[in-house]
């Protein structure tokens, strides 16, 4: 009985004194919040101490945590010898957090909410974030980006698209202006001995051939068109190539319109819905998940593809992985021409920017050795060994040109695999790809693109109506859209939609962005 | 424990010692039980009260960067602009009919299993049809939205092509806005109504087997015993189950929602628990967002404290 009582004793000395440290930790996990150990920032206070006894030489490592997207679930750990190179190059201790492209904007948001940032963001020019900047969370880069070699080649006109009120609060990375394309299965088109499509219609007609004429002559009816997803940047594109506006147009009285009110974008939908109507897009694809976007492409049910001319690459190596042959399996092509003539949608010149917040990057001092870092960045060297990882080990050099090894294993592509997302690419030129067909063909794609992209004249501007409400307003006219090409909703339909946008706050967006459209151009 | 508690006071009530001195000395006497209370008394007030206080920026104009003491006071504004706005009575309606459906359809579905559990004979058949509904529950809930998805798709989705083959045309049921409803309450039918049984099963096994025997003896057939021992014996916790469910009446369970919402049938899948979400975290507008919050917890405060009420003046026991 005795015996009994100490042991229970015993234990009961091990509760409280576990429900202590409950506590305790609980305090301290209730300052770091979020509870995710990852996002707090490295305690940069003891490196300034260091680093003013310290010479040049012997200077500590400095600590820099960095959030991105990944597109990947093969990433590289801490102990990856890509990161390893990284670090060595410009004396720091990287810490990467990476985020699935997928929860990205949401986890910036969360992270923003909760004042503990990392050093060094990967940032849209959200509502979010561009409210975070005005309350001072970023530093302004503006200024000193001309005492950086690399980051005073930056390009004004991004830089300019990248702003806030005037102001970088981040520094961009770079993306080529005219990237989109029209990725068509290759195989398929000399089956049926189809020639490259140089208009709407004879993009349609490859629609319909590759649904009706059995392109991957089986003998049975299982092809169809143009895969699509939820993900809705496919549309985008194509109603621009019928003279839509890229976001906002000019009405012809010097206005900004949205593209929803004009006649053109009725008319692009009118041919969207004529897709859906006849089978030439998958019948699911409002709700089918873009992860899989690439799937049927590579499964030969869909032979067409819109989105970025580079896609037309990462869809034929899965495919020559399947079955190597010589030539290549796709075959990448401008926007066909519509009836206002040869357009395409730009990208914004840029994907994301790279801003530096304030709460771990204390000081001035610690924002130049952060700024040096990304000035780095830019370096031939770090071009390329984030971008295709250690020459010998990812990639060998061939008569000046980058040629990736095939087949490597898993755990060696995972050393480098997603750590392009921090590069900004504003530096020296590097060496290329080797000259492939496709390449070649991307390449040519999109620089021809350059005369046809047609620009976003809001592109600059900062919305307040936007910033509250954009989300809405976005979903309000993106539902209606798809309940149109499906063929839930009529004109009528459509026409009511827009009425709800207005009602909801669209009235005053159109207003706002006019006054700061006429204002910028002042 | 209960009654032990109640003899203690009434021993010390009638010995005459002054009530500060009774408190302490029964508060020494049984020490170890009140330090075993510690660590739970702990984690509510550091995880749930401790937080409680955020509520208050739903009366801001809270500001991450400025915090919660430089953010602007705004009083009831937010309110005001979310009872004014045009999405309020669609979230109201959907929410309102989705939790209707939950409580019409979902709600007796483990009791009804639990009861049909309850007559199967054989021991190990009865034990492996337990453990074999109680699985789904642990199938997350991103993976039962995407194996909906990959059964219902119109492309080849299983489900579709029996659909196609028996009646000539596939029915689009993830994007149609009649089949959303359905659609919902089928997945937390298939996932949670085996894990639901476990408490029935529980309350079922503390009927008194004499009260069947007596029953058979009197002649009662298999199904008057159900109805005139069984329900009635389980019938408190039914009871309770359904006043603590209707406290979370509102919530329609966020995960699930948001996955299976796309750009056809959002008219009839927005809910509060998503629109939180869409106006919260990708908007950025937390104030606006624990307004609503905060409406919805005190719709279920009132549900509850109702709800109870009305247990107790038609004779059941309540929670508190």
């Amino acid at each position: 009985m005795k015996k009994e009582k100490s042991g229970l004793r015993k234990n009961l000395a091990f509760l409280v004194l576990s429900s202590v440290l409950l506590l305790s930790a609980c305090s301290g996990g209730n300052e770091g919040s979020e509870g995710n150990k990852e996002s707090t920032p490295p305690q940069s206070t003891q490196n300034t101490g260091t680093e003013t006894d310290g010479g040049e030489k012997q200077e500590e490592p400095y600590k820099i945590s960095i959030m991105m997207q990944s597109f990947d679930t093969n990433l590289p750990n801490a102990d990856s010898p890509v990161i390893k190179k990284l670090e060595e190059y410009t004396n720091t201790d990287v810490d990467i957090q990476f985020v699935p492209n997928s929860s990205y904007p949401d986890k910036v948001n969360i992270t923003l909410a909760s004042g503990q940032l990392p050093s060094i963001m990967v940032v849209d020019k959200t509502p979010s974030f561009i409210s975070a900047a005005r309350a001072g969370a970023f530093w302004e880069l503006g200024p000193y980006l001309k005492d950086y070699p690399n980051l005073s080649m930056a390009n004004d006109i991004v830089l300019n698209n990248s702003s806030i009120d005037g102001k970088n609060y981040g520094i961009y990375r770079e993306r080529v202006l005219g990237r989109m394309g029209v990725t068509l299965n290759k195989v398929w088109m000399d089956n049926l001995g189809l020639q490259p499509p140089k208009t709407i219609d004879e993009f349609y007609n490859v629609l319909k051939a590759f649904k009706e004429q059995d392109p991957d002559q089986d003998g049975k009816d299982d092809t169809y068109g143009v895969v699509i997803t939820k993900y809705a940047g496919p549309w985008d594109i194509m109603q621009v190539w019928f003279g839509a506006p890229n976001g906002w147009g000019d009405d012809g009285s010097g206005n900004l319109v949205p593209t929803h009110m004009t006649p053109e974008y009725r008319e692009a939908l009118k041919f969207f819905r004529k897709l859906y109507e006849e089978g030439l897009v998958n019948e699911d694809f409002a709700v089918m998940d873009s992860a899989v976007w690439n799937d049927p492409f590579v499964n030969g049910e869909a032979g067409v593809f819109v989105d970025v001319a580079d896609n037309a690459r990462r869809l034929n190596s899965p495919m020559q992985e399947k079955e190597p042959r010589d030539t290549s399996y796709t075959n990448v092509f401008q926007a066909p021409v519509g009836p206002k003539g040869h357009r395409d949608m730009p990208t914004t010149g840029y994907a994301g920017m790279l801003a530096i917040s304030k709460s771990a990057v204390k000081t001035e001092e610690e924002l130049k050795k952060v700024l040096a870092f990304i000035d780095k960045l830019g370096d031939v060297e770090m071009q390329m060994l984030l971008g295709y990882g250690l020459e010998g080990t990812h990639y060998d050099m061939v008569d000046g040109y980058i040629v990736p090894k095939e087949n490597l294993d898993p755990g060696v592509l995972q050393q480098y695999n997603g750590l392009n997302q921090m590069l900004t690419f504003i530096g020296p030129d590097t060496p290329t790809l080797e000259q492939t067909e496709i390449n070649n063909m991307i390449a040519e794609v999109q620089a021809a693109n350059e005369k046809i992209v047609v620009a976003n004249p809001a592109q600059p501007l900062v919305s307040e109506v936007y910033a509250q409400k954009g989300q809405q307003l976005d979903n309000i006219i993106a539902d209606a859209r798809i309940q149109y090409i499906v063929g839930q909703i009529d004109d009528a339909g459509l026409d009511a939609a827009v009425k709800l946008w207005r009602e909801t706050g669209g009235d005053d967006y159109i207003e706002e962005i006019n006054r700061l459209y006429k204002e910028s151009q002042k | 424990m209960n009654t032990a508690l109640q003899s203690e006071i009434e021993v010390s009530a009638r010995q005459g010692i002054p009530k500060r001195r009774r408190w302490l000395s029964k508060l020494k006497k049984d020490k170890w039980l009140y330090i075993l209370l510690v660590p739970g008394l702990l984690y509510f007030l550091v995880f749930k009260y401790l937080p409680m206080w955020g509520v208050l920026i739903a009366f801001q104009n809270y500001q991450p960067f400025l915090g919660f003491w430089n953010s602007e006071w705004v009083g009831f504004e937010h309110f005001r602009n979310f009872f004014a706005n045009p999405d309020f009575f669609r979230l109201l309606r959907n929410t309102l009919i989705l939790a209707i459906y939950d409580l019409v359809f979902f709600f007796p579905a483990p009791i009804i299993l639990a009861l049909l559990l309850n007559e199967v004979r054989l021991a190990y058949f009865k034990r492996i049809v337990q453990t074999l509904v109680y699985v789904p529950h642990f199938v997350s809930m991103v993976i039962v939205a995407s194996m909906t998805y990959v059964f219902l798709t119109t492309s080849g989705g299983i489900i579709n092509e029996l659909v196609a083959a028996v009646t000539g045309q596939s029915i689009n049921f993830l994007a149609d806005t009649d089949w959303f409803r359905p659609m919902i309450i089928l997945q937390m039918m298939w996932k949670d109504s085996g894990w639901g049984t476990i408490i029935f099963l529980a309350a079922l096994a503390s009927v008194d087997m004499e009260q069947y025997e007596a029953a058979v003896v009197d002649g009662a057939s298999r199904f008057q015993r159900l109805i005139y021992i069984t329900i009635p014996a389980i019938s408190s916790t039914i009871v309770i189950l359904l006043i603590l469910r209707l406290g979370s009446f509102l919530d329609n369970g966020f995960e699930q929602i948001f996955l299976m919402t796309n750009s056809l049938n959002r008219s009839v899948a927005d809910v509060f628990d998503t629109y939180v979400y869409f106006v919260g975290i990708t908007q950025g507008a937390f104030s606006y967002s624990t307004a609503i919050g905060l409406f919805k917890s005190v719709v279920g405060i009132l549900l509850i404290y109702g709800s109870n009420r009305l247990a107790k003046r038609f004779g059941q026991e309540g929670i508190f």
